[in-house]
């Protein structure tokens, strides 16, 4: 492939331009980052095969060690034991932290991990550090990601014998479009093309559409339209899907995610047999942080070990006469989470409602991740859908890289004589868009779960007699205030022409394309005038750190003389 | 760009651009549309598939929701009749049994209320006592035989076999009209005089309105699309409040 001279990252739209190098495609490459295990697969020419690394894994661990000058990620480095990633050295979770700013009650959470979280509670980065030589050395979410990133890159160009360049990554149904960003950002920083970023339960509605036509074809049968819920629990992230397939087309009907996982099962069943624990490990010392990887290490094992068993014992001496001695019972571990699960059923519910379909009309219950396992969201999942059993063709662990793999082969553009690629996604936006209107309300333009690529506008107006100018807050998310909602970015139209308030039509349209990039035009039309002042045409997010920030400025210094009101209109839909 | 693209969504209506007939299902709507996200969806056809996916995923969301579908058929002059939950124009005649092609209509301007029709099928037609009518009350609600002579037993001839897709508009229209007046006591109902001559006008006015709205939409530069969309649909939904409005005056006449 031709090194291209110069290539923004953050703006990169190179999409067109490698469709149209027929010669040798790139295969883009599928990589599931999760945020405890990670894997890498590809379509090899005539089915998706998972690369294992030199130590002959598949799956491995989502964590990068600092150490002297060299930092090491979980793909080269093989632990010893599981203490060694909780000495305070080595940072994880990256995938709950990234894109979030210090008042985010999942980063507060993340205070009990053994590197070191540090809040001003102000709207801005958290500090992140990771402990070298009893030093706490910074770093970012995107840093940490990047570095693990270029080892899986590196790891897959060994295998593949070829440069890597092109991915198509997973990611969690509730991450905002900022937190895209920081995704993309890493990737960039590793050197790696984001072709597509594919919420996980979509990527295993994609393998589940490739399943079902190869069992139609095998049957010879008409391939009719199968309805699945798809329910994904990881570590971090719960995500619930719902698709429509048929001839290899899967149609996203609803999404619904959370950030819910095994991390705060494990937080709250560390909280439970420690209740003190946070005070105990509120200062990071190097004692501490041993204390609290024991702990970790020991109810981890617990949890695990619920999944097969009623009861277990947990013995855990943190020395100063901390002991804890415990006979666990799996009805015990499933009360302290009893808000988890709570929140697993409200998702699936939601998703269900949303797709306006009874849990009657799924044919297929396919449950993911690595929280699959536990039985308490297994029963979940089974009652809520009504039935005895769940889909038993994928391995709950691999499904979403598999997708992954399958979406990286379609979007490159490569073809399989055997019609194993005949397969297409049809995506719908997880979360509302819209502006700042009437207020501080929150006015979506494209509503959550509208099939992608989709183009929408409206007509707004000013509030104020003579107002010139209007300032664009978009916003994304489901609530009704817009405090309540992620801030995308937001600029100012000029030029209104001085007319009482409630005449200007300002037009705001939104585009989604298929590569998930969001732009919103927006200007003021003028009937009647000869050359009308050009549109505005903004790539969204813009916006960088301490978003929160910004906004509250704005506000205090324009209050509302820049605002606009949503025009009524008959007949809209 | 914009213009260009929409313009061009308009004038293939939404069954052209699926390459459907008018009266597709639900399902045989789903499967067009896979079919052509498979050739068109930028992720097989590259970017320039984004405009046509557009178009696709504007047309595929009206037609599966069954409002909207109404509301876009009466837009671009078509009328469904009976097909899928609901028909764009309820008419006053149930179905017994399937639909078929062929509906019976009683012209009841010509009838004579003799009530010939109801002594031989009376599960199939009814007498309007209000106007002194017969009508059909149930289609094919007897056997076809004693239907048949009951058209046979006509007078007047005036028990028609119409078109199961013309039905509706030719009941709808055989019922007094709420008649346009200017002065106070203007306003009055009147029946058109031939059902079948006012169902063809009304089938032009439809398609006229129709064309006329998007000449509009393409003439005047400053008016978006979005505009556009809302002035037709506004003009739509009076004329669909007219029409309801007729209906629930009937309702309450016939009882």
């Amino acid at each position: 492939m031709a090194e291209q001279a110069y290539t923004v990252a953050s703006d990169s739209e190179t999409t067109g331009e490698e469709k149209t190098s027929p010669a040798f495609p790139e295969i883009a490459i599928g990589i599931d980052i999760g945020t405890s295990q990670c894997s890498v697969a590809v379509w090899n020419g005539s089915q998706v095969e998972l690369l294992r690394n030199t130590r002959n894994r598949k799956l491995m661990r989502s964590y990068v060690t600092f150490k002297d000058e060299v930092p090491a990620g979980g793909v080269s480095d093989e632990l010893a034991h599981e203490h060694d990633m909780l000495s305070g050295a080595a940072i994880f979770n990256m995938k709950r932290l990234i894109g979030r700013v210090d008042t985010d009650p999942v980063v507060h959470a993340s205070k009990n991990l053994p590197f070191l979280v540090q809040t001003l509670d102000i709207g801005v980065r958290p500090f992140i550090a990771a402990l070298v030589n009893n030093m706490w050395r910074s770093t970012t979410p995107e840093e940490v990601l990047a570095i693990f990133l270029v080892e899986l890159r590196a790891m897959a160009e060994v295998k593949l014998r070829r440069p890597v360049r092109n991915v198509v990554l997973t990611i969690p149904v509730s991450f905002s479009r900022f937190q895209l960003t920081r995704i993309e950002r890493a990737c960039a920083m590793a050197g790696l093309h984001v072709l597509r970023l594919m919420p996980e339960p979509t990527a295993v509605a994609l393998l589940y559409a490739q399943q079902q036509q190869q069992s139609a074809q095998e049957n010879m049968g008409s391939g009719s339209e199968k309805i699945a819920l798809i329910f994904n629990m990881g570590a971090g992230y719960c995500d619930v899907a719902i698709t429509a397939t048929a001839g290899g087309v899967s149609q996203i009907k609803a999404l619904a995610g959370s950030t819910v996982g095994g991390e705060d099962l494990l937080q709250n069943l560390m909280r439970h047999l420690l209740p003190n624990m946070k005070d105990l490990f509120s200062h990071h010392g190097i004692e501490e942080i041993k204390k609290m990887g024991m702990l970790r290490v020991a109810t981890q094992d617990a949890i695990h070990k619920l999944s097969s068993e009623m009861a277990v014992p947990v013995d855990v001496d943190l020395g100063n006469g901390t002991k804890i001695s415990k006979f666990l019972e799996r009805a015990e571990f499933e009360e302290v989470n009893k808000e988890v699960f709570q929140k697993c059923e409200t998702l699936i519910k939601r998703c269900l409602c949303d797709a306006k379909l009874e849990a009657e009309d799924v044919h297929d219950v396919i449950i993911v991740g690595g929280c699959s396992y536990i039985p308490k969201v297994r029963n979940i999942v089974m009652s809520i859908c009504k039935r005895e059993e769940l889909y038993s063709g994928m391995n709950p662990l691999e499904a979403a890289v598999r997708g992954a793999a399958l979406e990286g082969a379609v979007a490159s553009g490569i073809s399989d004589p055997f019609g194993s690629l005949d397969l297409l996604t049809i995506q719908a936006t997880p979360l509302s868009i819209g502006i700042q209107a009437d207020g501080s309300n929150f006015v979506p333009i494209i509503h959550q779960n509208t099939t992608t690529p989709v183009r929408k506008e409206q007509n707004f107006t000013t509030v104020h007699d003579n107002q010139a100018e209007a300032l664009i807050f978009v916003y994304e998310g489901d609530e009704k205030t817009v405090e309540d909602n992620h801030l995308l970015g937001y600029f100012k139209i000029t030029g209104i022409p001085p007319v009482p308030k409630g005449v200007p039509e300002i037009n705001v349209c939104m585009d989604i394309d298929a590569s998930n990039v969001l732009r919103v035009f927006a200007g003021v039309i003028i009937p009647g005038a000869k050359c009308p002042p050009p549109f505005m045409e903004v790539r969204m997010p813009t916006v960088d750190d301490g978003h929160a920030w910004s906004a509250q400025t704005l506000h205090k210094t324009y209050g509302s003389t820049l605002d606009l009101v949503t025009v009524k209109k008959k007949g809209q839909h | 760009m914009r213009e260009a693209e929409v313009s061009q969504g308009r004038k293939k209506n939404y069954y052209d651009l699926l390459g459907i007939p008018i009266h597709s299902s639900p399902q045989k709507i789903k499967e067009a549309y896979r079919k052509l996200q498979k050739i068109y969806h930028p992720d097989i056809a590259g970017p320039k598939g984004h405009d046509y996916t557009l178009v696709l995923n504007e047309a595929y969301k009206v037609l599966m929701r069954e409002d909207l579908r109404r509301e876009y058929d009466v837009s671009i002059g078509q009328i469904r009749v009976g097909s899928g939950k609901g028909s764009s124009l309820q008419g006053y005649s149930s179905w017994k049994g399937p639909l078929r092609p062929q509906a019976l209509f009683v012209d009841e301007n010509t009838c004579i209320g003799c009530a010939e029709c109801v002594h031989h099928a009376r599960n199939t037609f009814v007498m309007d006592e209000a106007l002194a009518r017969a009508r059909v009350r149930v289609q094919y609600g007897d056997d076809d035989s004693q239907i048949q002579v009951s058209i046979e037993s006509c007078p007047v001839n005036c028990i028609h076999w119409v078109d199961t897709e013309e039905l509706r508009v030719l009941e709808h229209l055989s019922r007094p009209q709420q008649k346009d007046g200017h002065g106070i006591y203007g306003q009055g109902w009147e029946s058109p005089i031939n059902a079948f001559k006012a169902a063809k006008s009304f089938h032009n006015q439809l398609k006229k309105q129709a064309k006329d709205s998007i000449k509009n939409a393409r003439s005047t530069e400053e008016e978006t699309p979005a505009q556009a969309e809302a002035r037709i649909n506004a003009s739509m939904k009076l004329k669909m409040e007219n029409i309801s409005r007729i209906w629930s005056w009937l309702k309450e006449l016939v009882g």
